[in-house]
C-alpha cells in the first residue's frame, strides 16, 4: 500500500531528513507557489524543478524511479482535463495543468516521505494551524490501517459466502446488503472509538498529545529553508529572463 | 473530486485558501463546542471509518459499483460541525499522503466537500427531518452534499480558465447528478440499517440547530445554483465575465496598488509582482491562523 511505503521513506536518516519539518513545509510552499504562479517558459521552468526534486529524492536517498512512478497518481485525473482543454483549442493550458500537477504533486511526495507524518503535523501545529484538526488528522491516520483492515475483512467474509456471485442476488438485495455491511463497520469503529478514549483516559489523556523530544529548528534549518527557495525564486527569474 | 495543485488559478485558489481559513477556525470551535476536546479518538476513527467505507462497494446497474462518501452521513451521526472538522482532516491526510488534491488548492478543496458539501448536505435533514418528509430529507441531502461540492469545484475550475466544451460540460453535469444520486441512495440505506443496529446513532436534527449554520448552508446551496448558472452562461471563464463587467480589471488594480512601489523600484517585472503577491497573500494567511488561534485561546481560557 500506498502510505506503507512512505511510512518506511520517512523513517531515513539522510540530511534531508534530518532537517526541521517547519523548515521543509516553508521550502515547500515557496516551491508550490513559484510553481503555480508561472505561465512564461513554463516547460523549462518544469524540466529545472524536476531536476532540484530528483537531487533531493536522491539526496535522501530514496529510490528516484519509485518517487517518479508514485508521483503519477495525479496524471489519470490531470489527463482527462488536459485532453478536455486540448479539444478546446487550448493546448498551452493542457501541458500546463499536466506539468503543474505533476510537479506539485512529486514535491509534496518529497516532503512527506522525508518526514514522518507525526512530526510533520507537529510542524503544522507550531506554525498555527487549529490544533483540534491536527490532532483529528493524526488519529485519522493512525487508525486508518485498522479499520481499513476490518473492512477488507468483512468484504473478504462476504465474499466467501458468496456475495460477488451475481446470479444468486438481485442488484437490490446486494446493494441493502453492502449498506448493512457499512453500517456495522460504522458501528464497530464507533464502539472502538470509545474503547480508544477510555483505554486514553484511563492512561491520563487531558486533551493533547505530548511527544518525547521537543522539534528544534535550528540554523542548519534555517540555512536550508533560506537557500533552497532562494534558488528556487532565483532559477525562475532567470528562466523568465532567458525567454 | 479532489482539486490538485495547478488547476486553479492563483487568484481563485489564494481567496479560497484565505476563506477557509477562518472558516475552518469557525467549524472547529463549533465542534469543540459540542464535543470535548477528549472525544478526538471519535472524530478521528469516524474518518478512518469514511476511508475504509471505500472499500465497501455499491452495485449500480451493470457491472459498474459506486461507493459511499460520507459527508451526509457524518453529519447526520456526529452533527455538522464536526461533520466537517472530520471532512476537513480527511482532506488534509489525502493531501499529503495519498497526493489527492493539492496542498495549496487544500482551502479550496475544504470549502467545497468539508464545509459547503456537508452543511448543503444537512440542510434538508435540519429543516424536515424530525417529521414526516424525514427519509427523503435523508436521501436529499445525501444528494446535494456531492451535488453541491461537485458543481462548486467545477465553477471554481472554470472560473480559473480550464476550458469546456458545452458537450463535456453537460455530460460532467449529469455524471454529478447520477453520482448524487448514488450517494443519497447509499446514505439513505445506511442510515435505516444503523437505526435497526441502534437507534441512538442517528442524531435528532434539533441537535445541531442554530441560525449561523442554516445560513452557512443556504449559502452554499446558493452559490452552487450560482455556479451552475454561471457555468452554462459562460464557459470561457473569468475572462469573459472581466471584460464584459470590467471587475476583473477594478480587482486587479486593487490587488496590485499596494505592491506597485516594490515592483516599480527594484523588481522590473509583473511577475515578480505576482509571486510577491503570492507569498504576501500567504503571509496574510498565517497572520490571520495566528490571530484567529490566540482570540480562540483566550475566548476558551477566559
Amino acid at each position: 500500500m500506498h502510505h506503507v511505503v512512505l511510512e518506511r521513506w520517512s523513517r531515513g536518516r539522510s540530511i534531508i531528513h534530518r532537517r526541521d519539518p517547519r523548515a521543509k513545509l516553508a521550502t515547500l510552499l515557496v516551491f508550490l507557489v513559484v510553481l503555480a504562479t508561472a505561465h512564461h517558459n513554463l516547460v523549462w521552468l518544469s524540466l529545472a524543478l524536476l531536476a532540484f526534486l530528483a537531487a533531493a529524492v536522491i539526496a535522501a536517498g530514496l529510490p528516484l524511479t519509485g518517487a517518479l512512478a508514485r508521483a503519477g497518481i495525479v496524471l489519470p485525473f490531470s489527463a482527462v482535463f488536459a485532453a478536455v482543454s486540448w479539444l478546446a483549442g487550448d493546448p498551452a493550458r493542457a501541458v500546463a495543468l499536466l506539468l503543474k500537477s505533476y510537479l506539485s504533486a512529486l514535491a509534496v511526495l518529497v516532503a512527506v516521505s522525508t518526514t514522518p507524518l507525526p512530526a510533520l503535523i507537529r510542524g503544522l501545529e507550531m506554525t498555527g494551524a487549529p490544533r483540534f484538526l491536527l490532532m483529528v488528522a493524526q488519529f485519522l491516520y493512525r487508525y486508518l490501517f485498522v479499520i481499513s483492515e476490518e473492512a477488507q475483512h468483512m468484504t473478504k467474509a462476504a465474499a466467501s459466502r458468496g456475495a460477488t456471485a451475481r446470479s444468486l442476488a438481485g442488484s437490490g438485495s446486494r446493494f441493502r446488503a453492502a449498506a448493512g455491511a457499512l453500517a456495522v463497520l460504522f458501528a464497530r469503529s464507533y464502539g472502538r472509538a470509545e474503547d480508544i478514549h477510555r483505554a486514553m483516559l484511563a492512561r491520563g489523556f487531558e486533551g493533547s498529545f505530548r511527544t518525547l523530544g521537543a522539534l528544534d529548528f535550528r540554523r542548519s534549518d534555517a540555512c536550508f529553508a533560506a537557500l533552497a527557495s532562494l534558488l528556487l525564486i532565483l532559477t525562475r527569474v532567470a528562466i523568465e529572463r532567458a525567454g | 473530486m479532489h482539486i490538485p495543485d495547478g488547476f486553479l488559478a492563483t487568484p481563485v485558489w489564494a481567496t479560497l485558501d484565505v476563506a477557509a481559513l477562518p472558516a475552518t477556525g469557525w467549524i472547529v470551535r463549533r465542534a469543540q463546542r459540542e464535543f470535548e476536546e477528549a472525544r478526538i479518538p471519535l472524530l478521528g476513527v469516524m474518518g478512518a471509518f469514511v476511508f475504509a467505507a471505500q472499500m465497501i462497494n455499491f452495485p449500480v446497474g451493470i457491472g459498474t459499483s459506486g461507493h459511499l462518501v460520507g459527508g451526509a452521513l457524518l453529519a447526520f451521526t456526529l452533527g455538522p460541525a464536526a461533520a466537517s472538522v472530520v471532512m476537513a482532516a480527511i482532506l488534509t491526510i489525502q493531501a499529503l499522503v495519498f497526493q489527492d488534491g493539492g496542498i495549496l488548492a487544500l482551502g479550496p478543496n475544504v470549502v467545497n466537500m468539508a464545509i459547503a458539501g456537508v452543511l448543503a448536505g444537512y440542510l434538508p435533514f435540519y429543516l424536515w427531518g424530525g417529521g414526516r418528509w424525514r427519509k427523503l430529507s435523508i436521501f436529499a441531502g445525501g444528494t446535494l452534499s456531492v451535488l453541491v461540492s461537485a458543481i462548486l469545484a467545477l465553477a471554481e475550475l472554470l472560473i480559473s480558465g480550464v476550458k469546456m466544451p458545452g458537450a463535456v460540460l453537460g455530460v460532467s453535469l449529469a455524471l454529478f447528478v447520477v453520482s448524487g444520486l448514488l450517494e443519497g441512495g447509499i446514505t439513505l440505506a445506511v442510515i435505516q440499517a444503523l437505526e435497526s443496529i441502534q437507534p441512538g446513532f442517528i442524531r435528532k436534527p434539533a441537535a445541531g440547530r442554530s441560525f449561523a449554520l442554516g445560513a452557512v448552508s443556504v449559502g452554499a446551496v446558493l452559490l452552487a445554483a450560482v455556479g451552475v448558472l454561471f457555468a452554462s452562461a459562460a464557459p470561457d471563464g473569468i475572462e469573459r465575465l472581466g471584460r464584459e463587467t470590467g471587475i476583473a480589471a477594478h480587482a486587479r488594480t486593487l490587488l496590485e496598488t499596494p505592491l506597485s512601489g516594490y515592483e516599480v523600484t527594484f523588481l522590473h517585472s509583473s511577475w515578480a509582482g505576482r509571486a510577491a503577491a503570492g507569498l504576501a497573500g500567504l503571509a496574510l494567511i498565517y497572520i490571520a491562523c495566528l490571530a484567529i488561534g490566540r482570540a480562540v485561546a483566550r475566548h476558551r481560557s477566559g
